[in-house]
């Protein structure tokens, strides 16, 4: 039982991440297809402020895919290394283009690129991962054993095709729910046709399939048959409710029938493969790790999880309605004037001493310092055990109080103080 | 099995993505606690100098803590990707500590991180404070679930072994082994230090400028107040590490203290080892320090060398006792100078020092070299083995073609050493254009033009 449990909540994870992240992804592709700057802008924003908490679904589902059936985790990524690992590389870049632009004052068309660039082959690669599992992977014992290039087929070469199509609908979708003026009326122009090329993809993906799977589906079981055909069809439904919403009030609606039409898809999946979670024949109970484990994390990731799906809907609410660009409040107080060199002349008069004094002093602290490195080296260790943690208590206790009470003198002094900084 | 050359490869390539993605958090954890402090300093006080820090500061930490995502995503996969042996048999205990890691700490910082960054304006300033103490916390508890699942790889416990794969037989026991209650504290103020040295380096450079000085002054004042109370400690802290390893992993304190043969009482600086013939061929030392270190006043104690390990169980020593060394002497290093501050405030000469800034500015990077040391130290004086003692690294690889490896190592250090490039000249941009000018409706304005940009 564990093992379907865990199972879920990989699905439930995976689920997540191309229902958040896929939307952010396919924004990034739009924005390569956009002219205006100030769009571009628009869309990097709305997108900084969440990718993180988006990207993190898919850490999670690696690693609970690692912990609770680490057969599937050891099979697959070996065998799908090197799209992974430009999807990884692509991660990195795109972080990069967006941090970079996000953190610059106006639209930088090069950081804009590379996040766009870098969009679009994460999205690419992991069609191809998708449609390289679908299409079975070679193991024994839950550890890889085929070809480098085993993920290079038709079929998943058509996959990183259909996932493309998928990520744009939901960038669309989430930029009409998101954004106000061109930007929506773009979003919204733009949703029927993709949305036609994510249905005509499922259809080609779908049937293909057939005759990729080298699993042969089991239909012939009534109620995985009736299930699939369930979900299925709740998926076209949804499908139907976003054509009928693209360009029409409430704007949240097509990216709200996206999002089920996703979860739909992805249930519809499953039924047809379960148990089996690589094919053509690993499945769940093969590859899954001892129950002790399973249940720790169970219990663990359960009891997190509410907290999680909390906070993470509170800082979606907060971000909530149209993107509007931040305006904090400008600081406001006198302003610094200048340090003239006049000035740093007259604090440093007093640096002058007699030669004896002074040479006195850096001897007593240098040979006090080397004290205390040898005494926080334990060396006194072999004569009492409590010499170095009762005299580093004393020193750092020491050390506490001077900063304290010199931070109050400096304070005091006017060290501190926005407008006479400089002054003193 | 995989070629031994898959193995260097896949081991370089998992050196080269956990060094860069370990520079991030080590600035990040404490950065993000810096933030928070300052922001709840604000909160109470309403001085825009904790504003102005919080905002300039949170300039660095955005960009910092995004690129650690991402590396650190980096490094989730790799355990699969290149070492999917060692992932079949230890997913079902070190999976579940990162899977822990990924539920609480992850998500914690991701969820509040973007009203951190961009809630300002759109919620109440209690918020913000409260976000920004949940990603100080979030960060923190990163660095606990990472440092007990490296840990549990370093001296393995509450485990048993069925069929090549590693059950937990008690998770207090798995979660809390006995080397992580050494590295943790080890590491937990090893990155709130090199943090301080970070924030305290580019204050003094402002100092040294004579630019935004309130700015520079509190912020330099506030670091050196931590770094004078944590450097003693954590030199403590470092060498109680080093001799629960000395007890655990005898063969890496051989490796880092530099000696084949155990008779030598000296403490090495520099040594050239000759793994073949089983000797160093140039060892410079200073005599007897060795054995006071190790707690033998008189100066009589052998230092224990390589010898004593079986051959097929060394660990190479080159990287173990350099990686060592440039921890050490970093960390020495930076205790005088924390001892140098202290003595200054003492004197009340902190902000007038200017040799001591100029000091200071070279300090900037002292943390992240003396972190990358250490754990070189720590994870190449560990082999032979992935897991200690049960694992060898060489049987620990994916079913791999050394194209496939070679080709991914490439990438990544292409992209990386990019990656570093723009990080640096970021760093170096956003400094110089300084903190935002603080508004004043009244006065002249100042004339230093690049301290009006905000």
């Amino acid at each position: 039982m564990a093992e379907y449990a865990s199972y879920a909540l990989v699905l439930f994870a995976l689920g997540a991440y191309v229902a958040l992240d896929g939307y952010d992804l396919g924004i990034g592709i739009l924005g390569l297809f956009d002219r205006s700057d100030e769009r571009r802008k628009e869309y990097t924003e709305l997108v900084a402020t969440a990718w993180d908490a988006n990207e993190s679904w898919i850490i999670l589902a690696a690693v609970i895919l690692w912990a609770a059936l680490p057969g599937v985790y050891a099979t697959v990524l070996p065998g799908v290394y090197l799209p992974l690992v430009v999807m990884l590389l692509a991660f990195v870049l795109r972080g990069l283009g967006l941090e970079m632009q996000s953190s610059a004052a106006d639209y930088r068309r090069g950081w804009g690129r590379l996040f766009g660039i870098s969009s679009l082959v994460v999205t690419l690669c992991q069609g191809l991962v998708v449609g390289t599992v679908l299409s079975g992977l070679p193991q024994h014992g839950g550890v890889f054993e085929g070809g480098a290039l085993r993920w290079l087929t038709p079929y998943s070469v058509l996959c990183a095709l259909g996932v493309t199509a998928l990520y744009l609908l939901a960038g669309a979708a989430w930029l009409q729910a998101k954004t106000q003026g061109s930007a929506r009326r773009r979003a919204a122009r733009l949703g029927r046709p993709l949305l036609a090329l994510t249905v005509a993809a499922c259809l080609v993906l779908g049937f293909g399939l057939e005759v990729a799977d080298p699993q042969y589906f089991r239909f012939d079981q009534s109620l995985r048959a009736v299930l699939f055909g369930l979900l299925v069809a709740a998926a076209a439904v949804c499908g139907a409710l976003a054509w009928y919403g693209f360009g029409k009030e409430p704007d949240a609606r097509p990216f709200v029938a996206v999002l089920c039409a996703q979860v739909a898809g992805l249930l519809a999946l499953v039924t047809a493969t379960a148990p089996v979670v690589v094919p053509p024949d690993l499945s769940v109970h093969a590859a899954a790790s001892p129950t002790g484990s399973q249940v720790f994390l169970l219990i663990g990731v359960g009891c997190c999880m509410p907290v999680v799906l909390a906070y993470n809907i509170y800082a979606w609410w907060v971000f909530r309605g149209k993107y509007r660009p931040p305006a904090p409040a400008a600081l406001a107080v006198p302003a610094e004037p200048v340090a003239t060199r006049a000035d740093l002349t007259d604090s440093q008069a007093s640096a002058a001493e007699s030669g004896v004094g002074t040479l006195a002093r850096r001897v007593g602290f240098t040979v006090l310092g080397l004290g205390v490195v040898a005494v926080a080296q334990d060396v006194f260790g072999g004569q009492g055990e409590w010499i170095a943690p009762v005299s580093l208590i004393l020193f750092s206790s020491v050390s506490l109080t001077a900063w304290l009470v010199g931070d109050r003198r400096a304070a005091a002094a006017g060290e501190f103080d926005l407008d006479q900084a400089a002054r003193r | 099995m995989a070629s031994s050359a898959t193995v260097e490869l896949s081991r370089w390539q998992f050196a080269i993505t956990a060094i860069f993605h370990m520079t991030f958090p080590a600035l990040t954890v404490g950065l993000s606690i810096l933030l928070a402090v300052v922001y709840t300093a604000y909160l109470r006080t309403r001085n825009p100098l904790y504003l102005q820090m919080f905002r300039f500061w949170r300039k660095i930490f955005a960009v910092g803590f995004g690129l650690g995502v991402v590396a650190g995503t980096v490094m989730t996969f790799e355990f699969g990707l290149n070492w999917g042996s060692y992932a079949h048999a230890v997913g079902p205990i070190l999976g579940v500590t990162i899977g822990m890691e990924v539920i609480t700490a992850f998500f914690l910082e991701a969820g509040f991180i973007g009203i951190m960054l961009y809630g300002e304006g759109r919620v109440r300033p209690r918020t913000m404070a409260f976000a920004s103490w949940m990603v100080a916390f979030g960060t923190l508890l990163s660095t606990t679930w990472i440092l007990s699942a490296n840990s549990w790889m370093q001296d393995p416990a509450g485990y048993t072994e069925v069929a090549g794969q590693f059950q937990a037989r008690d998770w207090w026991q798995v979660l809390l082994n006995p080397a992580f209650s050494y590295r943790f504290p080890h590491m937990l103020l090893a990155v709130l230090i090199s943090a301080a040295w970070f924030v305290g380096g580019i204050a003094a450079w402002y100092l040294v400028r004579q630019r935004s000085l309130a700015f520079a002054r509190r912020t330099l004042s506030l670091t050196l107040g931590v770094l004078a109370v944590l450097m003693p400690v954590q030199l403590y802290a470092g060498d109680e590490t080093a001799v629960f390893m000395g007890q655990h992993q005898p063969a890496k304190l051989e490796a880092f203290e530099g000696n084949w043969k155990t008779d030598n009482n000296g403490y090495n600086l520099v040594v050239v080892p000759n793994p073949g013939r089983g000797k160093d061929d140039l060892r410079i030392g200073i005599p007897h320090l060795g054995a006071v270190i190790g707690k033998d006043l008189t100066g009589q104690a052998h230092v224990p060398g390589l010898l004593q390990t079986p051959p097929d169980q060394r660990p190479n020593m080159w990287s173990a006792f350099y990686g060592f060394r440039a921890m050490y002497f970093t960390a020495l290093t930076m205790f005088a100078m924390a001892f140098a501050g202290l003595v200054l405030r003492l004197r009340g000469r902190l902000f007038t020092a200017r040799r001591f800034h100029r000091l200071m500015v070279w300090m900037t990077p002292a943390g992240l070299v003396a972190i990358s040391g250490g754990w070189i130290t720590a994870e190449t004086g560990r082999q032979p083995w992935v897991v200690y003692g049960q694992i060898r690294t060489s049987d620990a690889v994916s079913h791999l073609s050394t194209a496939e490896a070679a080709l991914s190592l490439a990438g990544f250090v292409t992209v990386y050493a990019v990656l570093v490039a723009v990080w640096i000249r970021y760093i170096v941009r956003t400094v110089r254009a300084g903190p935002e000018a603080v508004d004043s409706p009244s006065a002249d304005r100042p004339v230093l033009p690049e301290a009006v940009h905000g």
